[in-house]
């Protein structure tokens, strides 16, 4: 039996957007690929209200949004603890909560993490682009505007009723960015000097404040780099670092452009980049050379 | 020649000779479509760009390995020089300074007349050589030595939609509004992606291009019908 759950957007956050496994195979037009940044947290947040794993979630980005319920229905909130209350009760993570009208979901304090995710079950009734609901960084009000939340906007859900579950509490998140980011070599890996490439392994880096779904840039250069010519653009996908010719480097995510002209020094396998999602500014990252070997067969496929 | 190299732990990069060339940018765009003909839904997406192809590619069908010895195999068969026809377009550009924001101050350091700049720039055949920085912009060139020119020193932060700008030796054209540090000589009234449609973008890689110069008057006009879905671009094939 399919009703309707109507989520009113009382207070959008800090920046929510709705966000789902992205858009791939629109690269060669020069369209980012986006899609949650923790895509576990996504997944898990789907499983526990039963949806598919194309089915959008809401990525709140620190500071949470008020959304007011209009109808029944059920969520569930994985990722980031962000202090979220239902009615102004703290309310479970990692788990199915049923939501009735006049309830009112809030967020508070980041306590851990930084992005958070909400699940509702149902058929979210929103446009699509390019086969995909993500909002994207760059040009997002005009190419996906009902996908970065606003004050007063209302999204509709046709929603269906899951089996309540909880999920274990050692699958959920934990203390984010506790051991290094493993990292393969770049294609200009080689154009670095050792003495870069040392600094690089042995440094540890700060989420500079100017940082957003595109790319996170890293507040300590390395110092002492000199491109040795410039390069002709060419790709960079998610989990690229790249080093400007001033030496900043920049770890590139989901929103990032799709062609770049920066040295290109290593990459963070897939199953890293949820771990990535969840850093905020100020956070400390350092980073692992992983044997050659390893990355064979993708590191997010043997889990 | 080419040469692989792994980008990250799902990814590849193909490397050609690094130079902007037509007759390089062509293999690229064949190989590429070639790696996505062969290898189907094992290709997340492929990212051709001047002189490299980037591919990601799902490791739990396909590995590095396998995935660059049928790239080598496909590039010595030859599978980038087949004979394709080129997609040619006339793009029409208002180069009035009401949209060409910097026309009159490039012309100025040359001592040129507009139309002298006009003539010059619509004169080549472009070639789109590929799509990136934003979703629907084309990297077109080769610009004449004339034209070439540094970017600007300080970048605009709002680059109007449909501009049409130089830098270095290249020329381009903003899909959409952005911050940009190309210098802007006009408009187009063609819409380079339409949101809603699957397949919106107006211009591929391997695509030709010839601007044609029209007045302020014609540029209202073709918006109009442009709008209305009814304006036939100008298309061949050579």
């Amino acid at each position: 039996m399919s009703r309707e759950l109507k989520l009113h957007i009382i207070k959008p956050g800090l920046f929510t957007t709705v966000q789902d496994q992205g858009r791939p195979g629109y690269q060669a037009f020069g369209v980012p690929i986006s899609g949650a940044l923790d895509q576990k947290s996504a997944a898990v947040g789907n499983l526990l209200v039963n949806n598919s794993a194309q089915t959008p979630v809401l990525e709140i980005t620190m500071m949470g949004p008020t959304i007011q319920f209009e109808g029944v229905g059920w969520i569930a909130i994985t990722g980031a603890n962000l202090s979220p209350s239902l009615n102004g009760v703290p309310c479970q993570q990692y788990q199915t909560l049923a939501v009735n009208s006049g309830d009112t979901l809030k967020f508070g304090r980041p306590i851990d993490g930084c992005r958070a995710y909400l699940a509702v079950a149902g058929e979210w009734i929103l446009p699509k682009w390019l086969g995909s609901y993500s909002a994207i960084t760059q040009n997002g009000a005009q190419l996906t505007p009902a996908s970065i939340l606003t004050k007063g906007q209302i999204i509709t859900i046709t929603s269906s009723t899951p089996t309540s579950r909880t999920w274990p509490v050692e699958g959920r998140l934990s203390g984010a960015g506790t051991s290094p980011i493993r990292v393969l070599p770049g294609p200009e890996f080689e154009s670095f000097s050792r003495f870069n490439i040392g600094s690089f392994f042995s440094q540890t880096f700060t989420i500079s404040p100017d940082s957003n779904r595109m790319g996170y840039r890293l507040k300590e250069c390395l110092s002492s780099f000199k491109p040795e010519k410039e390069l002709i653009s060419s790709g960079v996908i998610p989990g690229t670092i790249q080093v400007t010719g001033a030496g900043q480097p920049i770890l590139l995510l989901a929103d990032a452009q799709t062609t770049g002209g920066y040295y290109r020094l290593a990459n963070v396998v897939g199953k890293d980049m949820d771990v990535i999602a969840q850093l905020k500014p100020g956070d400390q990252i350092r980073f692992a050379l992983l044997l050659d070997k390893a990355g064979d067969e993708g590191i997010s496929a043997s889990v | 020649m080419i040469e692989i190299k792994r980008f990250g732990d799902q990814g590849l990069l193909v490397n050609f000779e690094q130079k902007i060339d037509p007759a390089i940018n062509d293999k690229v765009i064949a190989l590429s479509e070639a790696v996505r003909t062969q290898f189907s839904a094992a290709i997340r997406f492929v990212i051709p760009a001047y002189c490299s192809l980037t591919i990601q590619y799902d490791p739990g069908l396909v590995s590095f390995q396998v995935l660059s010895s049928h790239i080598h195999r496909l590039f010595k068969k030859g599978k980038g020089d087949q004979a394709r026809k080129t997609r040619h377009l006339v793009v029409p550009v208002c180069y009035d300074p009401v949209f060409g924001l910097d026309i009159e101050d490039f012309c100025q350091t040359k001592a040129w007349e507009t139309a002298e700049l006009i003539r010059r720039h619509v004169e080549p055949l472009y070639r789109v050589y590929m799509l990136g920085f934003l979703p629907g912009f084309v990297y077109m060139g080769k610009l004449p030595e004339t034209l070439q020119c540094k970017r600007r020193s300080t970048p605009r932060l709002r680059v109007p939609e449909r501009s049409v700008a130089i830098a270095g030796a290249q020329t381009g054209i903003y899909p959409s509004e952005a911050p940009g540090g190309w210098h802007i000589i006009g408009r187009t009234p063609l819409a380079l992606m339409r949101p809603q449609e699957e397949e919106g973008f107006l211009f591929k890689a391997g695509d030709q291009v010839q601007f044609k110069s029209i007045t302020l008057e014609q540029y209202q006009e073709i918006e109009v019908q442009v709008e209305q879905g009814l304006y036939v671009l100008e298309t061949s094939y050579v």
